[in-house]
């Protein structure tokens, strides 16, 4: 199997000199928000580990080893609570001149990048538990559905209100160049 | 022509006609809503409910017939302000008022009934908001031509003006050529496109919707249907054995004429056009649907064939425009029945250089036959046996044919799966029986993610999805090194692209 390691056979652009947007220096969510993951996974799992216990429970009589897939689903439920808190450390976002990227995961890793002048609008959220810990969640729209918006979560309100600026002034300026 | 012009700027109601259909759309609704109930009346009637049933029906026929009447009398639309305004309602008021600038198409619907009383009923897609789509039932055709060239000769106007102002040069004024008709449809092409549609897919939905059926009566009427099934077909294995092998053969047969049948309502006499820089598409025996899409909206350029579509050299167009969220494909042109030539003039019209362009191609890696024995092979396997378990039957020996069918699926998929990039182009190439390809010119690619599980970072590949505001597209196991370049290449084209991307 030979893959061509270049992009392009026959190079005009030199591919090299592009701006790469894996070399950049990312910027660490707050570090409140790993609490407030903490909390939202742990609320989510812990109902649900103990819903199946209850079911365990009411059904012991009837069903032998039925303990088995509820251990089973305990388990995940708390490696999804562990895996939750810890991607945390793998949340990161870096703003260039005219784009913005969002990097996440700890196993599965992604890195998404919006271009400002293919940007809808901003909105900045606040739900309950973040409003506790004093966090905002900003989220990027784009005209290419539900999948192709950006969300970064964890954000200080000041701090998601002046990136909101940034983009949205940065957006205006493409469209009038345009 | 000059009278209905003017007297769009009036409040006018639409044509009588439009109480029957809104009224047919009512009784619709009902039926749609009540048939559980309806078909417990039709098929236990209870002695002595007869005349409170015809009763009940007769007052609902009755009030619904005067609701459309008044529906239809306070119901006005006109052009006011370069803008498309309806008045409507008839507990509450409603008022809507489109700007000229917003509506993105404005779409002719004919089913049965309309072509009777000669009318058409109006859709008018708008960007963005959902609900604010807008839809007149029934008026004249001259009418609904009217209104279409008032706003289409305004959007014309319009953007000539801005590009103007904006110092740009001035579109060519191209709308002045006639129409030129791409493709029509003949009734032979038409039975080839029957002949060769996926009947598989209707067998399951046929299957699925006797399945939710059968499962709905026993609710409804506690028939126990399944038991009387299990009864015949678990008293003796042989027969089960001859069931299946006849029911298999009927239910194919089934499909292929429902799919026949469906295909000939759908896509009687369809005449693709280009008319200036919009492409329209006319169809349908019983409904005739007008639909069409600006050239600038051109999102995803799609053209597919299967081994069927193949013998008779036939393909399959999707065109993909620009569409808000939540609004699906059904805003999509879809031609089918192309022959190669028809494909490649309509690509020369909207993407003009894109047949001469050389395109470098880049293969999925091969661990994502792994990948594909999942999907076609574990899943299907989970289901298959819970229901070998359950029955018994010759299921049993469908798990034994999956994994080879998996592994050979697989295979015909990395094989066939690439990414083809050019400076300017982006198509993607895939299928497993068939062959999908679709383009996208790059500088309209809303946003680019890449992806890698742990797997796929050991192989030194990830996963590359572009989006578009016409659909997404994922190359799931590309070189790590390739997709970075890409991304880095498309972001860098979308950033500097002066053009608009719709």
């Amino acid at each position: 199997m030979t893959q061509p390691e270049e992009l392009f056979n026959n190079v005009q652009i030199d591919l090299s000199a592009l701006p790469d947007a894996d070399e950049m220096e990312m910027i660490s969510l707050e570090p409140a928000y790993k609490k407030v993951r903490y909390i939202v996974a742990g609320m989510i799992n812990l109902f649900i580990i103990t819903a199946s216990w209850i079911f365990v429970f009411l059904q012991a009589e009837y069903l032998e080893f039925i303990y088995i897939p509820a251990s089973v689903v305990t388990l995940i439920a708390i490696w999804i609570v562990i895996y939750n808190g810890l991607s945390f450390h793998y949340m990161s976002y870096a703003m260039r001149e005219k784009d913005i990227s969002y990097k996440s995961g700890w196993l599965w890793k992604s890195i998404t990048t919006v271009p400002f002048n293919r940007v809808q609008h901003c909105d900045i959220r606040q739900g309950l538990i973040d409003r506790q810990f004093g966090l905002s969640k900003l989220t990027i729209y784009t005209a290419g559905g539900n999948s192709a918006d950006l969300m970064i979560p964890g954000l200080l309100p000041g701090t998601a209100e002046r990136i909101k600026n940034y983009i949205l002034n940065s957006t205006e300026q493409s469209i009038e160049t345009e | 022509m000059q009278e209905l012009g003017s007297s769009l700027y009036q409040p006018q109601r639409q044509s009588i006609w439009a109480v029957v259909l809104i009224l047919l759309k009512y009784l619709r609704v009902i039926a749609r809503q009540m048939w559980p109930i309806l078909l417990i009346v039709l098929i236990k009637p209870t002695e002595g409910r007869g005349l409170m049933v015809t009763l009940i029906a007769l007052g609902v026929a009755f009030l619904s017939f005067i609701y459309a009447i008044v529906s239809y009398r306070r119901y006005y639309y006109f052009i006011q302000n370069n803008e498309l305004c309806v008045r409507s309602g008839v507990f509450r008021k409603i008022v809507l008022n489109v700007p000229f600038d917003r509506i993105q198409s404005v779409d002719f619907k004919q089913n049965i009934i309309h072509q009777f009383f000669n009318v058409v009923s109006v859709q008018v897609d708008t960007a963005g908001s959902k609900g604010s789509e807008l839809e007149i039932d029934a008026i004249s055709l001259p009418h609904a031509e009217e209104l279409r060239n008032t706003v289409l000769a305004y959007k014309k106007t319009h953007a000539a003006e801005v590009a103007e102002s904006e110092g740009g040069i001035p579109p060519i004024p191209a709308m002045e050529e006639p129409p030129e008709l791409i493709m029509a449809l003949s009734p032979k092409d038409l039975m080839k496109v029957g002949i060769s549609s996926n009947h598989l897919r209707t067998a399951a939905i046929i299957f699925a919707f006797f399945v939710g059926l059968a499962d709905d009566v026993e609710q409804l009427l506690d028939w126990d249907v399944w038991g009387q099934l299990d009864d015949t077909t678990i008293a003796a294995s042989i027969l089960s054995f001859l069931v299946i092998l006849l029911a298999v053969p009927l239910l194919l047969f089934v499909s292929f004429f429902i799919t026949l049948i469906r295909t000939v309502l759908k896509y009687y006499d369809l005449k693709f056009w280009r008319d200036g820089n919009s492409y329209k598409v006319v169809s349908g025996l019983l409904t005739r649907n007008e639909k069409s899409i600006q050239r600038s909206k051109i999102q995803i350029i799609q053209w597919v064939t299967s081994p069927l579509k193949r013998m008779f050299g036939i393909f399959q167009m999707n065109i993909y425009q620009a569409t808000s969220v939540n609004q699906g494909k059904d805003k999509s042109l879809v031609i089918p029945g192309c022959y190669m030539e028809q494909v490649e003039h309509t690509l020369d019209t909207i993407v003009p250089k894109f047949r001469d362009a050389v395109f470098t191609a880049h293969t999925m890696h091969p661990a994502i036959v792994i990948l594909m024995v999942c999907i076609f092979g574990f899943i299907p396997a989970l289901g298959f046996g819970f229901l070998a378990w359950y029955t018994g039957s010759i299921v049993q020996w469908i798990l034994v044919l999956i994994f080879p069918l998996a592994i050979w699926m697989g295979i015909l998929y990395q094989r066939k799966r690439k990414l083809r990039i050019h400076p300017d182009y982006i198509v993607s190439e895939g299928g497993i029986f068939g062959t999908t390809n679709k383009l996208i010119e790059i500088y309209k690619i809303q946003s680019v993610t890449i992806h890698s599980s742990p797997m796929q970072r050991r192989r030194g590949v990830t996963s590359l999805h572009i989006y578009t505001a016409g659909g997404d597209i994922a190359f799931p196991y590309i070189n790590a090194q390739v997709a970075k370049q890409a991304r880095n290449y498309i972001l860098y084209r979308a950033e500097v692209e002066k053009k608009s991307w719709m």
